[in-house]
């Protein structure tokens, strides 16, 4: 992991090197390019030349191979566009990826970036505003789109992404093993009853030992848990940070205080090396209950032997989570025709049909609200409930902070976070520490 | 004699078993998990012979991206470098051996700093300046920045300087050629070197992630250290076996070539000294 820390700040470094002396795109003449694409998508499938775009993803394994499909199924379905699809590696890597393409002009026409990395490439002038193309003639009704998924694709007025692979995160749970202790299978409802729980299901010493409750120690999770506590992250604007006060501090409190008790694991490991650790943990009954993705759903129910649960995670004031996962963005470099052929994939990758075929092969959310009300979903959340948890979560969701400095801020209180954890610091300081630094990032 | 000398045999035996192991290990773990279904890959406490042996893996991986361009692109990306590093690493290591010219110190100065920089500090002037000659996504810029190699140079030229003036001052007196000198003579005298630098450079640059991530953005031209990174999900659970059985394909070529080669490199080493 260290290695891979080093690859996306070398990246990074050609990024900002190479961009120097390049400007972002005026705001006038990008609009007047989409609206002349969003015309000039009709003649193209009428027998215009056939125009190829690029689209970077960041999906590995199963899903990625999901994506590839799809990819397939578009180029076969029409004449008009061929796309080509890039693995670019995960969300670090892509995010790094797409800067220093920017910098040396070798860019996408399509590609999905992390919702909280949006601000960071929409500030610089790198999107296209999506509106003329909805609203244009090869146009799709936006307000299909679930409302709840829709907080990080706004950047000062302009509507520059579409939802695509969204998850949020859901208390996961060993129903035999609550069961088995008698408590109930549903899950707690509230910290207290979390902290509760975990009491009772930590028991043994060695290789015997197992654990009530454990997540990743990550930036989703203490947003979720500050959400929770009635706090936030940063104010509304993205101008100041927020998180420094009594409702920041509860989460890791609440994390220390457990763990000290032994009712909680820390799983080992950087980044998604954690997660992997926790879901293992969890699917071989070391660990009661987990926090993690909606996207690992159907990994679990494929490897658990026993009866899985979803629930919303616990309330403290309030039930709260943020969303996850990627948005589709284009990229305002690209050409006019480009960016027509770059519209018509995306709104198709997003059609209320596709949403809800990929949400049930990958688990992530079908995007569309007509797509909850189709029969394939309506059949999988009768046949497999956990599914439906999340959608009826996201009305406690809340979008991941919209900054262009939040990419580098979140990393800065993950390590406060851990600093707490291993007793190197109080809570309050740590986070005033993130907090200061975090003003710095964001100005 | 015996009941010590057994002993200490054994103890010996015993030792070197120990640190073989310590060294298969990892890819006998990789092997089984590559076989291993994913509701056992994860099994607590983990299961050694897999349940079911699922050969299929090995498909899936391989299917699961272009790979059969992959495996063309690391092959002849590595080869053309090690080519391209033969090329211009014997004369330059025979010059170094064999010549007093002026500058030669400074020369062959220079070449050790060269070897003490590593790619990470020049990569990022290579790319601007890859991104300015428009190379970017060919395969240029994953060959050219390596096409000599200071370690090579400096390799070879211990061997070149370990063959006796005398046969060199016989064959001039014969009246051949310095590229028949370098032919006839230095090569072979330098074959375990040779073959030792040469698994050495077609290694480091078969496995190689860093340098063809930056370089491509398309898959024409990557690598297949890439796509097996591209097997393990970013988001949602990891299929582990069928990222070992991908590194299983990445690593038996390796592998294979280790084994055939091994007496020569063996030799190398004892000739060179290097340890």
């Amino acid at each position: 992991m260290k290695k891979q820390s080093w690859i996306i700040a070398a990246l990074t470094a050609v990024s900002m090197l190479a961009g120097c002396g390049q400007q972002a795109q005026p705001a006038g003449t990008s609009a007047d390019h989409a609206s002349h694409g969003a015309g000039s998508a009709d003649a193209g499938a009428i027998g215009g030349q056939k125009v190829t775009i690029d689209f970077w993803y960041s999906l590995g394994g199963k899903n990625g191979e999901i994506v590839k499909a799809m990819v397939d199924e578009f180029n076969q379905s029409q004449q008009a566009v061929e796309v080509k699809a890039t693995y670019q590696g995960n969300y670090y890597d892509n995010h790094a990826k797409v800067l220093a393409a920017l910098a040396t002009n070798t860019q996408p026409d399509v590609t999905m970036v992390e919702i909280a990395s949006i601000a960071a490439f929409a500030d610089a002038g790198a999107l296209e505003d999506l509106k003329p193309f909805a609203e244009g003639q090869n146009g799709t009704d936006m307000q299909d789109y679930i409302p709840g998924l829709l907080g990080n694709s706004y950047w000062q007025d302009k509507f520059v992404a579409l939802p695509f692979n969204r998850s949020t995160p859901l208390l996961y749970v060993n129903r035999d093993m609550l069961k088995k202790a008698g408590l109930n299978p549903e899950g707690p409802k509230t910290w207290d009853e979390l902290r509760e729980f975990s009491k009772k299901l930590s028991q043994g010493k060695g290789d015997a030992q197992t654990w009530g409750f454990s997540t990743p120690i990550d930036i989703w999770f203490y947003e979720a848990l500050t959400f929770q506590a009635g706090g936030e992250i940063l104010s509304e604007d993205g101008k100041q940070v927020k998180f420094n006060d009594d409702k920041g501090t509860a989460p890791i409190q609440f994390w220390s205080d457990m763990i000290k008790e032994q009712s909680m694991k820390m799983p080992p490991g950087e980044k998604y090396d954690a997660w992997d650790v926790a879901e293992a943990d969890f699917t071989n009954q070391k660990v009661g209950m987990i926090f993690t993705s909606t996207g690992s759903l159907n990994g679990i129910l494929e490897k658990a032997k026993f009866d899985v649960g979803t629930a919303f995670l616990p309330a403290k004031e309030s039930f709260g989570v943020p969303t996850g996962g990627a948005n589709l963005v284009m990229l305002s470099k690209s050409t006019p025709e480009e960016k027509a052929g770059a519209w018509a994939f995306m709104k198709w990758l997003t059609e209320s049909d596709r949403t809800a075929k990929f949400s049930k092969e990958t688990g992530y959310m079908p995007v569309r609200t007509s797509a909850l009300e189709s029969e394939p979903m309506k059949s999988l959340y009768a046949e497999k409930p956990q599914f439906k948890v999340a959608i009826d979560q996201l009305q406690y969701a809340k979008p991941r902070p919209m900054a262009p400095g939040y990419k580098e801020l979140q990393e800065t209180i993950m390590s406060e976070i851990q600093r707490t954890i291993l007793g190197q610091a109080t809570p309050q300081d740590a986070l005033n520490k993130a907090a200061e630094k975090g003003q710095k990032l964001l100005k | 004699m015996s009941a010590v000398r057994w002993f200490r045999k054994g103890a010996e035996i015993l030792a070197l078993a120990g640190i073989a192991l310590m060294f298969v290990f990892p890819f006998l773990w990789m092997t089984l998990t590559a076989l291993k279904g994913m509701d056992e890959v994860h099994v607590f406490p983990p299961t050694w012979i897999p349940e079911q042996i699922l050969w299929e893996n090995f498909a899936q991986a391989w299917g699961s991206g272009p790979f059969l361009t992959y495996f063309f692109n690391s092959i002849f990306v590595a080869v053309a470098i090690l080519v391209l590093q033969i090329v211009t690493g014997v004369p330059a290591a025979y010059a170094f051996a064999r010549y007093r010219f002026r500058g030669s110190k400074v020369l062959f100065a220079l070449t050790l700093i060269a070897l003490m920089i590593p790619p990470q500090l020049t990569f990022l002037p290579v790319f601007i300046q890859m991104s300015e000659w428009d190379l970017l996504n060919t395969y240029l810029p994953l060959i050219l920045p390596y096409a000599a190699s200071a370690f090579g140079i400096f390799l070879l030229r211990q061997a070149f300087m370990q063959v006796p003036e005398e046969l060199i001052e016989a064959a001039r007196l014969d009246k051949a050629s310095e590229w028949q000198i370098i032919w006839t003579i230095m090569l072979p005298m330098a074959k375990p070197v040779l073959i030792t630098f040469g698994l050495f450079s077609f290694i480091y640059h078969w496995n190689d992630y860093f340098w063809p991530l930056v370089m491509t953005n398309n898959d024409a031209f990557r690598t297949l250290p890439l796509g097996i990174a591209m097997l393990k999900s970013s988001e949602g659970s990891i299929y582990w076996n069928i990222v070992m059985a991908g590194n299983v394909i990445l690593v038996l070529p390796i592998l294979l070539m280790f084994f055939m080669a091994q007496r020569q490199i063996i030799r190398a080493f004892v000739y060179s000294g290097v340890k």
